[in-house]
């Protein structure tokens, strides 16, 4: 085994190696504990017990509507906001909400599969809570959720 | 439920060390239990999944698939018995100056506190987010649930209608995911939180234990520190998406080729096992399928460089054996399942032509990939990379012959999937700046773990370096 390592300066007792290992050792040493103050500052900062989390919370707004839909298949999805804006920055930042609440939905409604629009004869309305759902031409409301939660059905 | 959940992780762990056990060539290698351990459950983890995927193709995702598992286990801890193959052969013990120093004493205690640290903001992390962030719930976890939840009708969560759920993400993570709500009896949060933490703190456990047996435990326990430190690497580890797992079976397969440059002389089992661990990576993330051409190029590439051609066919032979099997499973997954890829859906070749020809593209990639390998792992004391280059700096590079081709494995190996990636940006990417943004820190974790044990493996132990602290406690 041959090393390399950087000349010592210190007419070869040692003491140069040592030095250079202990500064190492040290920014290692370093490093973990100004990580380590970081987790614990996290782990202290979490709440007491369990707390609703977004996604938790947005789920259970769905409980109802999946009971209500069949077991497997292609339902409709209509959303809001409208992925619209007077400026790109705006139309970006609605299309972000938009697809988020849509991906919400198909989380919370799986193994259903959500596609955008109506063709299919069930048709999931994911509105702004407060809103008065508009139904889409040609479909009746199978059950209004609340919260801005409508189910719709093609009319026969 | 907490109880079946354990079992999932005890029945796959098991499963894996006992195989592990029988595979290993104990006539040309001692067995260290702790890499032992920590390789199994590897190998355990990803055979599970792989046996739940052909169990669903068979049977769908059935409540039998415990029982079926823990039979399955109970016959092959049998087998191994009735071989006698579980006795542990000793092995040979560190010196007495290795045993005991201060130095290691000082690095065993401050491993312990850095795990109890990251351990802790890890299920604060869990608690603030149980579902993770945002491509957990859009592609793993969604599909994890559309597979459980869909029984007889579970091939749907692979349909080409959600294109933005990336349907033909390989199954490694959805399928553990499901594995664990079968055992649990019911869905719970807890079942991917359990399999964020396997993956995270099993990375850490392995880069430490391969470097105690490869080179020694102060050696694995700076290693640990530094990953245990690295932020982005627990923070994302709860976020339930697939980097960390992927970077878990590319350390796999570094550790199980390092094995087989040392003792690959006598026995082409490592090599197999690297195949393995290598298909398991593919199995987990599409970045694999990068990862093993490059590992096979790199045995190759290593192979000329140090005019080892018999050794370098011999290892690419191992490999590909140890692959096979993977590759078959990854391809019935790829062509009677998974929908084309969205990334490769875009590529047209004029469209790719206009991408490498355009310089901007070029600059804009270096530039990120710059500034993201210069500031990977900050944590307000400085950067991994710049504590890496300094520490690599001051301890000097530990030449040893017997490492040498496997060095320079594992360093083409990390070059070619920088390399590749750099590739994939600039010819594929739809929204540069968004995808290097959004996904160059993922790709560079993914490769962390791999780096630290290149980098341990090549710097000098600070036993090597001289240092006094090392001196034998006399008590």
């Amino acid at each position: 085994m041959t090393d390399s390592a950087p000349r010592t300066p210190d007419g070869g007792d040692g003491t140069w190696a040592v030095i250079r290992v202990r500064i190492a050792v040290a920014l290692v040493l370093l490093y973990a504990v100004a990580s380590g103050a970081a987790w614990i500052s996290l782990a202290a900062t979490a709440p007491g017990r369990p707390a609703p989390d977004e996604i938790s919370t947005y789920e259970s707004r769905f409980q109802q509507l999946r009971s209500a839909l069949p077991a497997r298949g292609v339902v409709g999805y209509l959303g809001h906001p409208d992925p619209t804006g007077s400026t790109p920055g705006e139309q970006n930042a609605a299309s972000l909400l938009h697809f988020k609440r849509h991906l919400l939905a198909q989380y919370a409604l799986a193994p259903v599969l959500l596609l955008e629009g109506i063709e299919p004869e069930f048709v999931v309305g994911n509105f702004d809570p407060g809103t008065v759902p508009s139904t889409p031409a040609g479909f009746r409301i199978v059950r209004d959720f609340g919260d801005g939660l409508v189910l719709f059905r093609r009319a026969p | 439920m907490t109880v079946a959940l354990g079992l999932s992780l005890l029945v796959s762990a098991a499963a894996g060390v006992v195989l592990l056990r029988l595979a290993w060539p104990r006539a040309a290698a001692a067995w260290p239990w702790p890499l032992g351990t920590a390789l199994g459950t590897a190998f355990g983890v990803g055979l599970s999944s792989v046996l739940l995927y052909l169990w669903m193709l068979a049977f769908g995702p059935t409540r039998g698939f415990p029982l079926a598992e823990s039979g399955l286990l109970g016959a092959v801890t049998i087998a191994a018995l009735m071989r006698g193959r579980m006795a542990p052969r000793p092995q040979p013990s560190p010196s007495p100056g290795e045993r005991r120093s201060r130095l290691r004493y000082l690095l065993a205690g401050a491993a312990v506190v850095a795990l109890i640290a990251a351990g802790a903001a890890f299920l604060a992390n869990l608690q603030r987010q149980p579902h993770g962030e945002w491509d957990a719930w859009m592609n793993w976890d969604l599909r994890a649930r559309m597979i459980f939840r869909g029984g007889g009708g579970w091939r749907t969560a692979f349909s080409g209608m959600i294109p933005w759920s990336h349907p033909d993400y390989p199954l490694m993570v959805q399928s553990l995911v499901v594995r664990s709500w079968l055992y649990a009896g019911g869905e719970t949060l807890r079942g991917p939180a359990l399999v964020a933490a396997t993956f995270t703190f099993g990375t850490v456990a392995l880069l430490v234990a391969a470097l105690a047996a490869l080179r020694n435990l102060s050696q694995g326990l700076l290693a640990g520190l530094v990953l245990l430190s690295t932020p982005f690497f627990i923070i994302h580890g709860t976020s339930f998406y697939g980097d960390v797992p992927v970077g878990f079976f590319f350390l796999a397969t570094s550790v199980c080729l390092a094995l087989d440059a040392r003792y690959g002389g006598a026995t082409r089992r490592f090599g197999m096992l690297a195949g393995v661990a290598a298909g398991l990576a593919m199995w987990t993330k599409n970045e694999g399928l990068m990862f093993v051409p490059a590992v096979g190029a790199a045995i190759l590439l290593s192979g000329s460089v140090s005019s080892g051609w018999p050794a370098a066919r011999r290892r690419l032979v191992a490999f590909a054996l140890g692959l096979f099997p993977m590759l078959l499973v990854a391809a019935s997954f790829k062509l009677h399942l998974a929908p084309r890829n969205d990334l490769l859906a875009t590529l047209g070749v004029e469209r790719t032509i206009g991408r490498i020809t355009d310089l901007k593209r070029y600059y804009l990639t270096l530039r990120e990939y710059f500034t993201h390998l210069a500031t990977f792992g900050s944590n307000g004391f400085g950067s991994g990379t710049w504590l890496l280059l300094a520490y690599l700096l001051a301890m000097g590079i530990g030449r040893r012959a017997v490492d040498r081709v496997w060095m320079r494995m594992a360093a083409i190996v990390l070059a070619l999937m920088l390399a590749g990636h750099f590739v994939v940006f600039v010819a594929m990417a739809y929204d540069l700046p968004r995808l290097l943004n959004s996904s160059l820190d993922r790709l560079l974790l993914q490769l962390w773990p791999s780096a630290l044990f290149l980098l341990f493996m090549v710097v000098r132990t600070p036993e090597e370096a001289g240092s006094t602290l090392l001196r034998a406690d006399p008590s």
